[in-house]
């Protein structure tokens, strides 16, 4: 099972995640957004400067450093098209 | 008739309207200030409601109960500690999913409360209907429908608040199970606290046994803190170690799965929406706006115009108040025989009034753009963009509107930093704005400009001390952020709302809070700081000076350019018996280092009235006669063989860096809310200046 990073999607991937090994503040921040195990993500953009990204979970946009997007594991969808 | 006092406390979301339902039922009987002894503002409000006088608290927006930065955790110690009698967690109705997720913490909370199911309009527009009382029952709270926008449900939620505190509704609490391996731990953990030892300190004891689960940091440390934790801490470790071994997780995802699983189930029952259109326009707004190409443009561009609104937009006004408050004082000189009164009124009460007024345009224009950003939910994406750059230097891409503010005028600049909830990242941001060099040094930069450096580098000069300004500011928040709240950033998790169209009421309503916070908290002290400048540059006159200044005067009554000069020269004298002159001249050796004589002194004292203040000042000293141009001022100091350009290089970086006007320090310690951060600040800046200009001189010194 090919796992991998939110920051390492394509843009317009998506993918469900498996794991959040953040600890602390920011992993209760990431799990009250709805990223929690099992929760279908969709990478919509990267900031012009590269950093943060933006993604879709549960019809919510969502922003999140490289670095916080890093500890979210996940298995990318096949994409169909 | 005696009146009853239910309070209030609004909890809920970031963007789900919390703050325009609170405008609407407190109105204007609202009043802004901190959370105790914290940079977290705290927005209170009074609604007179037939025998009943219900005071609101806003509190700020927040995600989860079990939240580490401090401007999330106010809503639970609020909650817990100043146990208010009704709760209103305002949803946005059309994101439920997340919002709920609060709700199923504040569910498990032991308060009373309603819900208020905000956005009524856009969930009509988005076919989103709500089975309000299965709803109800599954929350275990009651659900009032409401419209910030179109004052919908007002009435009944009112009513409900009143009702719910009367005991007249009283909906039955629904419990929210969570998984076997949950419940056995919350089972164990209640026995242990039911010992008589937990039983009063842990109340509720699901709750707590819920949060230990979650790794609430704040229960977390209150328990570790009392010996029931040697009984508790076990317990725990089984917890995570099984949930490990039989289901690869831990118990905080655990518990935070049930929680949306509560909720689509919930939802699932409830909720219906009709199919909505596949790319909807904030989506279409942002390919634009966050372009990778066109993001940055954008962004520059609206900054621009924020800045010109604010600043251009208001210099007619700031010119019509100016002009008000010249005409008033010549009829003042007019009326009032000349003599000390006279000169109390128009240079001390005037003009200290005036100072507070002029910055009255500024403030409102700002405040109404920045309402404006962020109604519309442009914000957020002001801060996604400018996030990566902020970040390096430990600001929050927020933080860049009220620095570039900065550069016009520091202190609706300060204001501004309200727009930051973590009080790290505010405090931060207020104590590097004045290194925008702001509108009022220009002046006193022209001035020494003019007499050290030719006009083609002057140009080149004052672009250097922009730029300087900007690297200490960076460099400051840099070592600001080291030195005084070195813990884990602030993760920028953060959702961007969808667009709307704020309405021109709450802008200007915003506005207007806002002002009149200013006149009232700042206008009174700024007055009577502007009053005792003018007492002090006053006061005390030498009696000798002034007795031999009567009979040059008689003697030269027939000598008009000579009188001039002999005013002048008296003026220059009187200010070095004044107060103001005998604290320049004690100084001076804390600045000879630099360069500075006593006459320099006086001028940059002065200049902590107000910056451009420094050159009057500077004209007084030299005696500058009465057609006080400039040209005047700056042939005698180019003259003057103790002005070199090392003292004016140093004197130019040290009114760029050192203590700003009182108008700053005011509104900083206002926004801040202590005494202790204004100490270190003033010290801070006023260090960084002594410094900054040493070094310049000794290295100009060197290279000369």
């Amino acid at each position: 099972m090919q796992t991998t990073t939110i920051n390492e999607l394509p843009i317009e991937a998506q993918a469900t995640i498996l794991r959040v090994s953040a600890t602390g503040e920011i992993r209760q921040r990431l799990m009250a957004m709805g990223l929690i195990t099992g929760a279908v993500i969709q990478l919509v953009r990267r900031a012009p400067l590269g950093d943060p990204l933006q993604i879709l979970c549960r019809g919510v946009r969502v922003s999140l450093r490289k670095s916080e997007a890093e500890l979210v594991i996940v298995k990318p969808e096949v994409s169909h098209v | 008739m005696s009146n009853t006092v239910i309070r209030v406390a609004l909890v809920g979301n970031p963007n789900c309207g919390k703050t325009s339902l609170f405008n609407i039922l407190a109105g204007a009987n609202q009043r802004v200030g901190n959370f105790a002894g914290v940079t977290i503002e705290k927005v209170t409000g009074v609604l007179q409601h037939e025998k009943y006088r219900i005071e609101f608290t806003d509190l700020p927006g927040t995600y989860s109960l079990t939240a580490y930065s401090p401007e999330e955790r106010i809503s639970l110690s609020y909650i817990r500690e100043e146990k208010p009698d009704v709760i209103i967690n305002v949803l946005e109705g059309t994101n439920l999913e997340r919002n709920l997720y609060l709700t199923t913490q504040l569910m498990e909370l032991d308060v009373k409360m309603v819900l208020a199911l905000n956005m009524q309009d856009e969930m009509e527009q988005q076919g989103i209907q709500v089975d309000v009382k299965t709803l109800q029952k599954l929350v275990g709270a009651h659900i009032v429908p409401v419209s910030a926008v179109t004052k919908f449900g007002i009435e009944s939620l009112i009513s409900h608040i009143i009702r719910v505190y009367n005991g007249e509704i009283v909906v039955r609490k629904n419990k929210l199970g969570y998984h076997s391996l949950i419940e056995d731990a919350i089972d164990e953990i209640s026995q242990k606290l039911e010992l008589p030892h937990g039983r009063q300190a842990f109340a509720p004891h699901r709750w707590n046994a819920i949060r230990l689960l979650e790794k609430d940091p704040e229960v977390y440390r209150q328990f570790h803190q009392d010996p029931i934790w040697l009984s508790i801490e076990p317990i725990l470790q089984t917890a995570i170690q099984d949930a490990a071994s039989l289901y690869q997780t831990d118990p905080e995802m655990m518990i935070a799965e049930d929680r949306y699983a509560f909720i689509q189930g919930a939802l699932m029952e409830t909720v219906s929406q009709s199919v909505r259109p596949r790319k909807s326009l904030t989506d279409r707004i942002d390919a634009v706006v966050l372009n990778r190409f066109l993001g940055l443009p954008v962004f520059l561009l609206l900054m621009y115009l924020v800045f010109q609104f604010t600043f251009a937009a208001g210099a007619p006004f700031t010119a019509m108040i100016e002009w008000f408050f010249s005409t008033v004082s010549a009829g003042i000189a007019q009326v009032l025989p000349s003599g000390p009164l006279q000169n109390l009124i128009i240079d001390g009460v005037i003009a200290g009034v005036g100072g507070v007024l002029i910055f009255l345009p500024n403030i409102v224009l700002l405040f109404i753009a920045l309402s404006v950003l962020e109604g519309s939910g442009y914000m957020g994406r002001a801060a996604f963009v400018m996030d990566k750059v902020m970040h390096l230097v430990g600001l929050h891409g927020k933080s860049f509107i009220p620095m570039m503010t900065g550069f016009g005028c520091s202190v609706p600049a300060i204001m501004a930093t309200r727009t930051l909830k973590n009080p790290a990242d505010r405090l931060v941001t207020m104590m590097i704005i004045p290194f925008m060099s702001c509108g009022a040094r220009l002046p006193v930069y022209v001035l020494l400009i003019s007499v050290f450096f030719s006009p083609q580098a002057g140009g080149n000069v004052l672009f250097g001390i922009y730029l300087f300004g900007i690297f200490i500011a960076l460099l400051s928040a840099k070592l600001l952020k080291k030195a005084f709240f070195n813990h884990d950033t602030e993760p920028f998790v953060m959702e961007l709302p969808p667009y709307r169209i704020p309405t021109l009421k709450s802008v200007l309503f915003q506005a207007r809070i806002r002002a009149q916070m200013y006149l009232k908290k700042a206008g009174t002290i700024i007055l009577v700081v502007a009053i005792a400048v003018w007492v002090g540059t006053n006061y005390p006159k030498n009696p000798e000076t002034e007795a031999q200044h009567l009979t040059t005067v008689a003697a030269l009554q027939s000598n008009p350019e000579a009188l001039q000069h002999a005013k002048a020269l008296h003026r220059a004298e009187s200010l070095q018996y004044s107060a103001a002159g005998y604290v320049g001249k004690v100084i001076e050796p804390i600045f000879r280092p630099l360069g500075f004589d006593w006459r320099i002194d006086i001028a940059l004292l002065t200049g902590l009235a107000a910056k451009e203040v420094v050159v009057s000042t500077l004209s007084t000293i030299y005696a500058v006669g009465e057609d006080n141009s400039q040209s005047a001022l700056i042939q005698i100091l180019k003259s003057d063989p103790s002005m070199t350009r090392p003292v004016g290089l140093a004197l130019l970086v040290f009114v760029l860096l050192y203590i700003p006007c009182f108008a700053t320090l005011t509104v900083f310690k206002k926004e801040s809310g202590s005494w202790k951060w204004l100490a270190v600040y003033s010290v801070y800046t006023l260090s960084v200046a002594w410094f900054s200009a040493f070094a310049v001189y000794r290295l100009a010194l060197w290279m000369t």
